[in-house]
């Protein structure tokens, strides 16, 4: 469905995206997972047609993407980063506004505007200004504002940011629901719990660059991951010297130490002997069976919220 | 307390140019202000009033009294033919046209009312009384005195016929000191034989100042106006729907096409209203006028919007925009006439007004309201066409600084 070949983007000199290339099947939900900075929006973007990639070549749908193709754009539902909403006006009015510029109209429009709102939760609510509505109503409003043209693809940046965790959870059954109904996802988030819970297959990027993709499964097997134990100290603990000591792979933030552990029983009780013995007073610690962020760790070295 | 004023500052100076633009405005502004009230080298260069004169008997007593009309120093003195002195204030460029007719140095000799006539623009019937002034002066002593000479000499000729030379000439010596002392004699040579007929150019309506005050006021906040919908441009790209917008199967050129129109449709309600409204409470006649109306309020809001919209492709945040706007509008306000009437300003910084929205809509406002010209005349026609021109290059280079500009969004 979409194809990306080494495409890349610069903003003067700073290269946002360094030659990325991807594919993504029909129904397929795809995780970009990535820090701030790390090339995700760009990619969006440009996959949107906001503007054209450096070098290289995107697909979608059997079509290249060339400077304005309306096609492609009618394929595209995109869910931007920011809540990109009429605040003044109702959701009815903001929904109905942003189905029409895709041509959508008359009973159509206001019919498959009804049933997304029921779909959000906010059917009851649609008289009032967007203003009004908390920071998850906003952001179910913003993916609703991007269905009303029935699109093939959806592009989601970000989608839950600010959002409390109730709101988080219904705006995931949103999207498992669509992308169970068939439709063909791009999801970026610097969230590891919501790439695994949401996405077939996770592109990882760091500076600008996929520097692994695959299943979650797939990616554990690439980078030899199993467990990583999290250490929460007193105190900010010297990243060097617990390398030097426990001889694996070790990030520090703040207070926290994340350890890369091939086995957590047995490496437990050295990682403890090992902070205690350089004075750190440990306040928690948990041991997180190989996820995401073991991955991500042991590819980039850093944990991803650095 | 200090913390706070420490931070106050430096947050202040952060923006460079909000500084620049907060401390060189009021300069800015002071100066325009100045120079077009004439506050600068008032000294030197008091305010002339330009005066077409056309001679059409091309006699040496109409030379003369060019000559002396020209020594006046209030006026500025531009000799032409009588075709283009009409044009010209017609046009509203020149005040006023004063006509020496064929035949005016034979009316001279004969003493018969003299054939001048003295034309102005209808928008400028206050500078009018003080022309009058200085070339009843002026002409008197050209004109006036010889005829009331040459009437004396006559007269005692006629009274003393019998008497000889010598003798009437002695007796039109007593009768001159007499006809000088005698005001009622003066007068009747003054009012009925010297008197220039004295018309505006067009049909006057005689509502200057409610024109004046309704164009100024208008076009200024026509201006303030559409610069905040141009604003909305800018909140549209900061809060993230323009990017949206952008996503859509929309281009760039039709989002900006959209924004433009809804900045003239707006703009034309304003207008209406303000017009309406001055008919229901001042009693401007509108409904007579209404073609020419039709035709100059779109021009008016066609270059107000392009004006506004090339702001807002112009600045990158709705701070510099607020500062910019202010600082364009109010110039434009000044120089283009919203604020005192052009003709009283010097007639340098009248030519520099040239350059503003401002002027332009106002004179066509006169045109409609105060000149009484016709919609198909080329003088209104030609205020409408420069408004359009106006709004076409500001919306073009709107256009291309979107257009420029649409690839930082992200």
């Amino acid at each position: 469905m979409i194809d990306v070949k080494n495409i890349t983007k610069s903003y003067g000199k700073t290269q946002a995206v360094r030659g990325i290339s991807f594919s993504i099947k029909e129904g397929e939900c795809y995780g970009l997972l990535g820090p701030n900075g790390a090339g995700k929006s760009t990619t969006i973007n440009m996959l949107s047609m906001l503007f054209p990639p450096d070098a290289g070549q995107i697909t979608i749908g059997g079509i290249a993407i060339a400077k304005s193709n309306t096609r492609i754009k009618n394929m595209l539902g995109i869910v931007p980063q920011e809540i990109a909403l009429y605040d003044k006006f109702s959701a009815w009015e903001n929904i109905l506004f942003w189905g029409s510029i895709y041509g959508v109209k008359g009973k159509a429009l206001e019919d498959k505007a009804e049933d997304l709102l029921k779909w959000v939760g906010l059917f009851d609510r649609r008289k009032e200004a967007v203003k009004d509505y908390s920071g998850g109503m906003k952001r179910r409003i913003n993916i609703a504002c991007a269905l009303l043209h029935s699109p093939k693809v959806l592009l989601l940046d970000e989608p839950t940011v600010g959002v409390d965790p109730q709101s988080r959870n219904l705006i995931f059954e949103l999207i498992q629901q669509l992308n169970k109904e068939g439709m063909t996802i791009i999801y970026t988030t610097h969230y590891m719990e919501e790439a695994e819970k949401l996405c077939n297959r996770i592109g990882i990027i760091d500076k600008g660059l996929i520097i692994a993709q695959g299943t979650l499964d797939e990616l554990k097997t690439q980078s030899n991951v199993n467990d990583m134990i999290l250490v929460d100290c007193n105190q900010a603990p010297d990243e060097k010297m617990l390398n030097d000591k426990l001889k694996t792979t070790v990030s520090v933030s703040e207070n926290r130490i994340s350890i890369l552990s091939g086995d957590s029983k047995k490496d437990l009780t050295r990682v403890v002997t090992t902070c205690t013995d350089a004075g750190y007073e440990i306040n928690r610690i948990d041991i997180q069976k190989g996820n995401l962020e073991g991955v991500f760790l042991k590819m980039t070295g850093k944990q991803l919220r650095d | 307390m200090f913390i706070i004023l420490k931070k106050e500052l430096k947050a202040l100076l952060k923006d460079r140019r909000a500084v620049i633009l907060g401390l060189l405005m009021p300069i800015i502004l002071i100066t325009v202000f100045s120079l077009a009230f004439g506050g600068i080298n008032n000294k030197s260069e008091e305010k002339k009033i330009q005066l077409l004169v056309c001679d059409e008997d091309k006699s040496p007593i109409t030379k003369q009294a060019i000559a002396g009309i020209d020594s006046i120093k209030m006026l500025e003195v531009y000799t032409t033919t009588t075709d283009s002195a009409l044009a010209l204030v017609k046009a509203g460029k020149y005040p006023a046209a004063l006509i020496f007719r064929k035949g005016f140095n034979d009316s001279v000799k004969a003493i018969r009312p003299l054939p001048w006539e003295l034309k102005y623009d209808a928008t400028q019937a206050i500078e009018m009384g003080m022309m009058q002034q200085y070339l009843a002066q002026s002409l008197f002593a050209n004109v006036g005195k010889p005829m009331s000479e040459k009437m004396i000499l006559r007269n005692a000729r006629k009274q003393f016929s019998g008497m000889d030379s010598m003798s009437q000439a002695i007796m039109a010596l007593q009768m001159k000191k007499s006809f000088e002392t005698n005001s009622g004699d003066m007068d009747k040579l003054q009012q009925d034989i010297m008197k220039i007929k004295s018309a505006p150019i067009a049909q006057a309506q005689n509502n200057d100042g409610l024109v004046q005050a309704l164009a100024g006021t208008a076009v200024m906040m026509l201006l303030f106006s559409l610069t905040a919908v141009g604003g909305r441009l800018l909140e549209e790209k900061e809060n993230g729907t323009l990017k949206r917008l952008l996503y859509s199967p929309l281009t760039a050129s039709d989002i900006l096409t959209g924004k433009i129109m809804s900045a003239m449709v707006f703009a034309i309600c304003q207008l209406f209203i303000m017009l309406t409204y001055s008919s229901f409470v001042f009693g401007l006649v509108i409904i007579p006028k209404l073609g020419s109306i039709l035709l100059l309020v779109p021009a008016i809001a066609f270059a107000c919007s392009g004006f506004g919209m090339f702001l807002a492709s112009f600045v990158k945040s709705r701070e510099q925009l607020q500062s910019m706007s202010t600082l364009c509008i109010l110039i434009m306000s000044v120089i283009g006439g919203s604020m005192v009437p052009s003709f009283l300003m010097p007639h340098w910084m009248q030519n520099v007004g040239h350059a503003s929205i401002n002027y332009w809509a106002i004179q066509g406002f006169y045109d409609i309201f105060s000149r009484g010209i016709a919609i198909s005349d080329p003088v209104f026609l030609e205020k409408v066409g420069i408004l359009t021109a106006i709004g076409a290059v500001l919306t073009a280079i709107s256009f291309s600084l979107f257009r420029k500009n649409v690839t930082s969004m992200a």
